[in-house]
């Protein structure tokens, strides 16, 4: 990588993402308060809480969707600096998913799928096309290859999302409430290739209230509320012993009803 | 408990009643009693009129001849026009080389047509570099001193064939040129954003009439004294500039239909930021302002009538030159306007008829 590494001896090859007190503000409005964060390599961590808490705005940092003015991130031994070699290289190593798919509507799913590593690996056309058969097979609509984002369902657009993003092989996903947009119906083809992918060994963090999802793959569960990271702990722990009051409170909203 | 099967109900056809002619009828022209006046009161002013105008325009008109004398009937001379057509349509472009007009056209025509048949991938690689190219081919050959063909001097190029031809080289320059002042427009860099701001507020706040007569009188004063820059170049620059302040606001308007999340996904997968402009927002940035763009070459076309402020022979310019010419004065100005406003309405239409059916092919191949 053409990038300079900076502090990579401060970084454990095991630890592939580093927060250390991240601080964002939007004006005067003061969203990530002090976020310290580490996820290993093959870890899958859930965030949850309230809308407004900063879990998106957090997790869109990672792959510097947003800026933020104080503190440091280290994603796969490469510091964020504000740079745009600096931020294509992070980019690179980070996959995302986002709540509306934003599948590109006027290129067919083939070429959604082989846009990335066609212009920025430089693929040749054939060996990326193979890489997108690939990953749509195994997001289990191939047969969808030629047709064009808006004439798929909701949970296929999704999947072809979660297939456009490993296309470019990367080390981290990202999951933006990946299933608020869909139809219940729908929600369950999107978990189960989620869950496979975490069955995989892929480091995943995961922005969703899909409790059962967290429960079933995750190996921490974080909860933020006003802009803070207010706990953190294994699914186990989180769900039957919440240490503070407002995730029982959080907790006690979610799964009544 | 008894498992009961969900079966949908069949489509039935719409009641006679509202569909058909007599129910369109019903529905529009005669709905209540201020319809039925208006529908009564239009009908017979038609009635009144049209049959005027029709013998007018074609059963008492002058049809066969060649001179003014052989206008006799009461009707339209349209003999007037016949006279003038080669003047009209070509101005004094030289006989023999007519051609070189008419295979201008039928490039023109041809690579227009080549962008709606090939498929995508062909398109983006022959018909794109081929509109680029094309005025220049055009020029080149209508000026024809360059490639070994007889040289003619560009005070002789007129009539509707110039119309035509500025207006489609104006508005195939101007269209990278707005692109690239659009994208100044929204970049953050300062020095980007200003010159283009600047380029876009003052081209789409002067008068085309005036830019024109600073192109033909003031812009020869900053070449150096012994360059001449022909007037018609001038004033296709004149009006690539003015189109492409427009187009730069059509496509502004285009960028900001596009949504946020289509930015995020291209910086997401690591695009850089000409492969996100050119490979996700170009192509959705057309399909959306693929009516004004039209709208505004439907604008550039007819302002190019205007020209004729500044002496250059268009179409226009032409007639009213017919029109004050010793051997047909008397009155065929009706005929004359009529029959230039005939023609640019046919183009103008037909150019919207074309809009319409490039927004349903575009809608129907990608739909989100």
């Amino acid at each position: 990588m053409s990038v300079d590494k900076q502090n990579i001896e401060s970084t454990s090859d095991k630890e592939i993402i580093a927060i250390k007190d991240m601080n964002k503000w939007y004006g005067n409005f003061h969203v990530l308060k002090d976020i310290n964060l580490t996820v290993k390599k093959g870890e899958r961590i859930v965030v949850c809480g309230p809308s407004g808490s900063g879990k998106s705005t957090m997790i869109r940092c990672i792959n510097r969707l947003e800026e933020f003015q104080r503190g440091s991130l280290t994603v796969n031994g490469v510091e964020m600096i504000d740079d745009v070699k600096n931020i294509e290289a992070i980019r690179r190593e980070v996959g995302m998913v986002f709540q509306h798919f934003n599948l590109f509507p006027h290129l067919s799913i083939l070429d959604n799928l082989t846009l990335g590593p066609i212009w920025v690996q430089k693929k040749p056309k054939e060996e990326a096309e193979a890489i997108a058969m690939k990953y749509l097979e195994r997001v289990k609509i191939p047969d969808q290859a030629k047709k064009f984002p808006g004439q798929l369902s909701g949970g296929q657009q999704q999947r072809v999302a979660i297939a456009r993003s490993l296309c470019m092989s990367p080390e981290i996903m990202l999951f933006d409430e990946p299933t608020s947009a869909l139809d219940p119906e729908m929600i369950k083809e999107v978990l189960d290739v989620m869950v496979e992918l975490a069955h995989e060994g892929m480091t995943m963090v995961c922005v969703t209230h899909e409790m059962g999802f967290a429960k079933k793959v995750a190996d921490r569960v974080i909860f933020m509320d006003g802009g803070e990271i207010v706990e953190q702990n294994t699914p186990h722990e989180f769900f039957d012993n919440p240490e503070t009051d407002r995730l029982q409170l959080f907790l006690s909203q979610i799964l009544q009803h | 408990m008894q498992v009961r099967e969900f079966k949908p109900l069949p489509d039935q056809p719409a009641p006679l009643s509202s569909t058909g002619v007599i129910a369109w009828l019903k529905n529009n022209l005669f709905s209540s009693v201020f319809n039925i006046i208006v529908t009564i009161i239009i009908v017979s002013a038609l009635v009144a009129v049209l049959p005027g105008v029709f013998d007018w325009l074609i059963f008492s008109a002058n049809w066969s001849g060649s001179t003014q004398a052989d206008c006799v009937k009461d009707g339209a001379c349209w003999i007037f026009i016949k006279a003038w057509s080669q003047q009209i349509f070509y101005g004094s472009y030289p006989d023999g080389e007519i051609w070189r007009v008419n295979l201008s056209l039928l490039l023109l025509t041809v690579v227009i047509a080549l962008s709606f048949t090939l498929p995508t991938r062909l398109r983006n690689k022959i018909a794109v570099p081929a509109f680029l190219f094309l005025p220049f081919i055009c020029l080149l050959f209508l000026d024809g001193s360059n490639i070994g063909l007889k040289p003619v001097s560009t005070d002789l190029w007129g009539g509707f064939s110039l119309n035509v031809l500025i207006a489609a080289a104006s508005i195939i320059i101007a269209f990278p040129f707005g692109f690239l002042w659009a994208l100044g427009r929204q970049s953050d860099m300062p020095f980007a954003r200003s010159v283009s701001v600047t380029c876009i507020e003052f081209f789409r706040g002067t008068p085309i009439l005036a830019l024109f007569f600073m192109g033909s009188v003031m812009l020869p004063l900053f070449f150096p004294a012994d360059v001449s820059v022909d007037k018609l170049l001038r004033v296709w620059i004149i009006l690539v500039l003015f189109m492409s302040a427009y187009m730069a606001e059509v496509f502004r308007s285009g960028f900001q239909a596009i949504p946020q999340g289509q930015y995020e996904a291209a910086d997401s997968i690591g695009l850089g930021y000409w492969q996100k402009t050119l490979l996700i927002v170009f192509p959705q940035v057309i399909k959306i302002s693929m009516p004004n763009i039209l709208a505004t070459f439907v604008m550039v076309f007819k302002n190019t009538v205007f020209l004729l402020v500044i002496a250059v022979p268009e179409m226009l310019q032409v007639i009213m030159t017919a029109l004050s010419n010793s051997n047909w004065l008397g009155g065929h100005a009706v005929e004359g306007y009529l029959f230039v406003g005939f023609i640019f309405w046919i183009c103008c239409f037909s150019m919207s008829l074309l809009a319409t059916s490039i927004e349903k092919k575009l809608d129907t191949s990608h739909k989100n």
